[in-house]
């Protein structure tokens, strides 16, 4: 969000965010592989149980990052400021990003513990449902070339989205769930048996994600800055090249 | 006192697009085309039993109210979205927009305007399915009408709500026929699960009780009126 381009500070943060960021990454992955090894020996165990690491923080995200634009969207409708749109906009192409990895995840483990690649199940239904909202979201945005109405008609769609997530939850909800729950940020005690190791390693990841997050959504913001700078130069030099012309056209008229 | 209030004014609206509907019938003659066409498609895809009647070879009654609620609520979503993507043609094809702008009545008025008329154009779609449901399936509702004409106008109002929202927002853009499905489809899918699923019931025996009893009717209620308020509101910055 502090993204402004010419300033160096702002840009230190960002590398300072970033560093963090990858950094915690490769520490959790140590914990992963190394630390987390209490379930290795039960079947479900080892390599398998290790997508859990990269699948929830994944899913954590793309939730965090929807309810970014959904708060983004109803500040940009109220203030029409092109900050909320630049936030909006990045943090629905991460969220896409991070719901694709989750839809990805999800499947590779199901198969081995379930002995299915989907179920019709409350949990995965609507994380489909969602993505599938944010795709048209962004397909909305590639239609129009004006970045006012552009922003307007993604808030507007950016809201009705979000507030669909937890309809659809319920509404798939009596369908039997298959999904584990499991310790989630809003609920850390609900251990389902996770060791200390693991519960290190799955923070750790967690909080990796979510800074991943944050510098992802900086970066995207300041480029989208950049961009709307581009184009303010270019209109300029455009005015500026047809003055040009028109002055030299004008000159011989002059002097007639 | 002479100036109409906001019912008034939301109604005289919705007289004028079904006004000239009736003249122009360009809306409403293809959603009938295309929904027949539809049903006509849907029920070749059916094995017939010995007697020609369509219904589906060797399935159980309950089997075939599934399929049968399901064809029915795919053929109106799918004709909806046919005839909503017209919601503001006539207006931004003759320029009317700005007029129609200008009316001294609060956003949400022309929204609901724009949302009655479509819903008198999918209830109408809906009184000519339902009989041809009946003399292609042999489909019968029995006891279960009256709740089943209740689901149907549930269901409907938050289709509306929906689909009048993003059709105005398709508007907006370069592509409005592209873009209103990809955008109404996800966001439209727990009123339709709910819908076939109460539907099915209804079909294959179900009573006013149950329909009571099951949690979706809850998740249609809750749908309607979080989405029409929601889209209600946000209308506003649709159009400007």
């Amino acid at each position: 969000m502090a993204a402004q381009p010419s300033t160096s500070r702002s840009s230190r943060n960002l590398r300072v965010l970033g560093v963090a960021a990858w950094g915690l990454l490769g520490l959790s992955l140590i914990f992963i592989f190394f630390v987390a090894r209490e379930a290795d020996d039960y079947p479900g165990g080892g390599p398998l149980q290790r997508i859990f690491y990269f699948h929830v923080p994944s899913a954590w995200v793309a939730y965090l990052a929807f309810a970014v634009v959904f708060i983004s969207s109803i500040a940009y409708l109220r203030t029409a400021e092109r900050r909320w749109d630049l936030l909006a906009h990045g943090s629905a192409e991460i969220g896409v990003l991070f719901t694709s990895l989750v839809l990805i995840t999800g499947p590779i483990w199901a198969r081995p513990a379930w002995g299915t690649w989907w179920q019709w199940d409350a949990r995965l239904t609507s994380t489909l449902i969602l993505w599938l909202t944010y795709l048209g979201y962004l397909f909305l945005r590639s239609l129009t070339r004006d970045p006012a109405r552009s922003g307007r008609l993604a808030a507007v769609v950016g809201i009705v989205g979000f507030l669909d997530v937890p309809i659809v939850h319920f509404s798939v909800r009596w369908w039997r769930t298959l999904h584990p729950s499991g310790p989630t940020p809003a609920d850390p005690t609900n251990s389902s048996g996770l060791g200390a190791g693991e519960l290190l390693a799955f923070f750790t990841a967690l909080i990796a994600f979510t800074l991943l997050f944050a510098w992802f959504l900086a970066m995207r913001v300041r480029i989208g800055r950049l961009a709307d700078e581009v184009d303010r130069l270019e209109i300029d030099a455009g005015r500026a090249s047809r003055v040009l012309t028109t002055e030299a056209t004008e000159v011989p008229v002059a002097g007639t | 006192m002479g100036e109409p209030g906001f019912v008034a004014k939301t109604l005289l609206l919705t007289r004028k697009d079904l006004r000239i509907e009736m003249r122009a019938r360009d809306t409403l003659v293809p959603m009938l085309a295309f929904t027949f066409a539809v049903t006509l498609l849907l029920a070749f895809t059916l094995p017939t039993t010995g007697d020609n009647e369509r219904a589906i070879a060797g399935a159980s009654a309950t089997t075939v109210a599934d399929v049968l609620a399901g064809f029915f609520w795919i053929t109106i979503l799918f004709a909806g979205l046919v005839g909503f993507a017209r919601t503001f043609e006539t207006e931004q094809a003759e320029g009317a927009i700005d007029s129609l702008l200008l009316v001294p009545l609060d956003r949400s008025g022309l929204f609901l305007a724009k949302a009655l008329a479509n819903l008198t154009f999918i209830v109408i779609v809906e009184a000519f399915l339902l009989p041809l449901f009946v003399l292609l399936f042999t489909l019968d509702a029995g006891p279960g009408l009256v709740p089943l004409v209740l689901v149907i106008l549930l269901v409907d109002v938050g289709f509306v709500a929906v689909g009048t929202l993003f059709a105005s927002v398709a508007a907006q853009t370069s592509s409005r026929e592209l873009i209103l499905p990809v955008l109404a489809l996800p966001a439209l899918i727990p009123v339709f699960i709910a819908g076939v699923d109460l539907t099915s019931d209804l079909i294959a025996g179900g009573s006013f009780g149950t329909l009571v009893e099951a949690g979706w009717f809850g998740v249609l209620i809750a749908f309607d009126v979080i989405l029409g308020i929601t889209a209600a509101l946000v209308f506003e910055f649709v159009l400007e």
